[in-house]
C-alpha cells in the first residue's frame, strides 16, 4: 500500500504537467476549432460556428497547395534525401578504404558540427551562403556555371531545394552516425561467407548490408517524418512562407492564421487537420517503434 | 596471414584507386558539412560578416555591437529560463523514471506509451490553446510561463532517456538499501543518483539544449524585447530589407558555442539511437 502511494507521488508531478500541456490543449484546440475566436477578442470568447472553419479549409484554394508543400517538399523530399545521403555517408565511413586511412575519427567530428548547430543558426548560415552576394553565388559565377547571382530564397524554382538543403545539412549527421553504428554491428562472418560464395560488392551491399540496416532505416525515417511534417522553424525563418505564400506549410499556416491574421478559431481547425495526419503516422509509430521501445525499456 | 604472406587476397581489400576515390568523396562530404559553420565563425570577425567587403581585416566590432545593443539581456533570459526548466524537468523526470524502472503498477504501459508519444507530438498544434490559457493566467511575457512550458516539453524525452539508464542499475542495489532501512526516496538520491550521475547529467544537458535552441514557443509567448530568449534575439538582426550580417554572424556564434561545448563531451558516451529524440 505504501509503495502504491510512493509510485503515485513519483509519477504525479510529471504527468500533471503532461496533462496540462498536452492533453488539455489538444481538447481545448478541438473546441476552439468550432468557433470564430479572434486573438484580439480572447476575453470575449468566440461564437460557436460549428464546422464552418473546416468547410472554409476545404473550400480555400490555398489548402491543397499547403498540403502538397508539407507532404511532398517538407516531408517526403527532405526525408528521402537525408536517408539516402545518410546511408551513403555511413557506408563511406565504414568502408575498408577509409578505415585504412584512419579517417573515421575526423569524419565523426565533422559530422558533429552540423548536428550540434541549432536549427535557427543553420538557417542563418545558409541564408548567408545562398545570399545573392554570398559564397555559393560567388563560386558558381566564378566557375561560369551561373551568368549572374541567383537569389535562391526568392526564386520560385530554387526556394524549396534551398530549404531542403538546410534541413538535410542540419539533420543528415544524426542519420549517418546512427546508420554507422548499425553498420558496425553487422557480423563479420556474414561478409566472409558472402565472399566465399563469390558475391561482388554490390551483391554484398544489396543482400547483406541493406537488409541488416532496414530496421534502423525504418525507425530513423519515421522519426524524420515526424520532425519534418511538424517543422515550423526552417520554413518560417528561411522564407517566412514566401515568396508570397509559395512555401507555406501546415505549421506556418497555423502560426500565420493565429498570430498574423488573428484568427485563432480557424488556425485551430488547421491544427486539428495536422493532428489527424499525425494520428495516422502515430499509428504506424506505435506499431513499428513505440512497441519495441516499450519492450526495451520496461 | 602466415609468415607475413597474405593467405588469401581478399575481394574486399581496396586497391589504391578505391582508396583515393573514397578519400576524395569523404573530403568533399566533410567540406560541405564543416565549411558552412567555419565560415560563419570567420565571418563573425569580419566587417559586415565578410559579405560585402573583400578586405580580410580582423575585428571584434560585430561582437561589441551586439553586446552594446543589449544582446547580453537575451543571453541572460535564455540562461535563466533554460537552467530553471532543465533543473525542474530533470528532477521530476528522475522521479517518474525511477517508478517506471522499478515497479509494476496499473496503466504502466499506457502511461509510458504516452511518454513515447510526447516525444513526437506536434508542438505547433498546442500553441493556440496554450496561448489562450496563458493570456488568461498572465503567463505571456513571463519567466514562469516559459519555464513551465519548457519543463513540460522536455519531460517526455528525459523520462524515456532516464528509464533507459535506470533499467541498467540492478534492483538488488535498491533492495539492499531498503533492507538497511533506507526509504525509497533516499534510495533515489543517495544510492542511485551517485551511480547514475553521468546519465543524469547527459539527460539534463540534452534537455538544456532543447530549451536553448527552442524558437516556436518563445516566438508565441514572448513579445517584450527585454524578455526574449537568444534565438529570438538573434533573429531581430534580420531587418525587412537589409540584414546586418556582421551582427547575425556574431550572435550565431554566441548562440552555438555553448551547444558545442556541452554537446561534444556527452555525445561520445551515448549511442546515437538513444538520442534520436533530442533533435526536434
Amino acid at each position: 500500500m505504501r509503495s502504491r502511494l510512493f509510485i503515485f507521488a513519483m509519477l504525479a508531478p510529471s504527468f500533471t504537467l503532461l496533462a496540462l500541456f498536452y492533453a488539455y490543449p489538444i481538447f481545448k484546440n478541438l473546441s476552439m476549432s468550432f468557433t470564430d475566436l479572434s486573438l484580439l477578442g480572447m476575453s470575449r470568447g468566440g461564437n460557436w460556428i460549428g464546422l464552418d472553419n473546416y468547410r472554409e479549409i476545404l473550400r480555400s484554394g490555398d489548402f491543397g497547395h499547403i498540403l502538397f508543400n508539407t507532404l511532398i517538399w517538407l516531408t517526403a523530399t527532405s526525408v528521402a534525401i537525408r536517408l539516402l545521403l545518410g546511408l551513403v555517408i555511413a557506408v563511406l565511413l565504414n568502408s575498408t578504404a577509409l578505415r585504412r586511412l584512419r579517417m573515421q575519427t575526423i569524419a565523426r567530428l565533422g559530422l558533429l558540427i552540423p548536428w550540434a548547430t541549432p536549427p535557427i543558426v543553420a538557417v542563418v548560415i545558409w541564408r548567408w551562403l545562398l545570399d545573392p552576394q554570398g559564397a555559393v553565388n560567388k563560386a558558381l559565377v566564378g566557375l561560369g556555371i551561373l551568368d549572374q547571382p541567383v537569389a535562391f530564397f526568392a526564386n520560385v524554382r530554387t526556394v524549396w531545394p534551398a530549404i531542403v538543403t538546410i534541413m538535410v545539412w542540419n539533420t543528415v549527421p544524426l542519420i549517418a552516425l546512427s546508420l554507422l553504428s548499425s553498420l558496425q554491428s553487422v557480423p563479420e562472418d556474414l561478409y566472409e561467407a558472402a565472399e566465399l560464395e563469390g558475391a561482388n560488392q554490390w551483391q554484398v551491399f544489396r543482400y547483406i548490408t541493406l537488409p541488416f540496416l532496414m530496421p534502423a532505416i525504418l525507425v530513423l525515417g519515421l522519426m524524420s517524418v515526424f520532425w519534418s511534417f511538424n517543422n515550423f522553424v526552417y520554413v518560417w525563418l528561411a522564407t517566412g512562407a514566401g515568396p508570397g505564400t509559395l512555401t507555406n506549410v501546415l505549421a506556418t499556416e497555423v502560426y500565420i492564421k493565429a498570430f498574423v491574421d488573428f484568427r485563432l478559431g480557424y488556425s485551430s481547425a488547421i491544427g486539428m487537420v495536422m493532428a489527424l495526419v499525425m494520428a495516422i503516422f502515430g499509428a504506424v509509430y506505435l506499431r513499428l517503434v513505440a512497441r519495441r521501445q516499450l519492450e526495451e525499456s520496461l | 596471414m602466415i609468415g607475413g604472406i597474405p593467405l588469401r587476397q581478399s575481394a574486399r581489400d581496396p586497391g589504391p584507386l578505391a582508396i583515393a576515390a573514397a578519400a576524395g568523396l569523404a573530403i568533399i562530404t566533410l567540406f560541405v558539412l564543416v565549411y558552412p559553420a567555419v565560415y560563419v565563425l570567420i565571418g563573425s570577425f569580419k566587417p559586415g560578416g565578410g559579405l560585402l567587403s573583400q578586405a580580410g581585416t580582423f575585428t571584434f566590432e560585430n561582437y561589441l555591437k551586439i553586446f552594446r545593443s543589449g544582446f547580453s539581456r537575451f543571453v541572460l533570459n535564455s540562461l535563466v529560463i533554460c537552467a530553471a526548466a532543465t533543473l525542474v524537468s530533470t528532477l521530476l523526470s528522475i522521479m517518474a523514471a525511477y517508478a517506471f524502472s522499478r515497479f509494476n503498477f496499473p496503466l504502466k504501459r499506457t502511461l509510458f506509451t504516452g511518454v513515447l508519444f510526447g516525444q513526437v507530438f506536434p508542438w505547433i498544434v498546442l500553441i493556440n490553446p496554450l496561448f489562450v490559457a496563458f493570456a488568461a493566467m498572465h503567463l505571456i511575457n513571463s519567466y514562469v510561463g516559459m519555464i513551465l512550458t519548457y519543463t513540460a516539453f522536455t519531460i517526455p524525452f528525459s523520462v524515456y532517456m532516464l528509464v533507459g539508464y535506470l533499467v541498467t542499475v540492478p534492483k538488488s542495489l535498491d533492495e539492499a538499501a531498503v533492507l538497511d532501512g533506507a526509504s525509497r526516496w533516499q534510495v533515489i538520491w543517495l544510492i542511485i543518483c551517485p551511480v547514475m550521475l553521468p546519465g543524469f547529467v547527459a539527460t539534463a544537458t540534452y534537455a538544456f539544449l532543447l530549451c536553448w535552441t527552442e524558437y516556436l514557443f518563445a516566438l508565441a509567448f514572448l513579445t517584450q524585447t527585454e524578455l526574449k530568449t537568444l534565438p529570438l534575439g538573434l533573429y531581430q538582426y534580420f531587418g525587412d530589407d537589409n540584414v546586418d550580417w556582421g551582427a547575425v554572424m556574431a550572435a550565431s556564434v554566441v548562440t552555438t558555442l555553448p551547444v558545442f561545448l556541452l554537446f561534444l563531451p556527452i555525445q561520445g558516451g551515448i549511442s546515437p539511437g538513444h538520442t534520436v529524440g533530442a533533435v526536434k
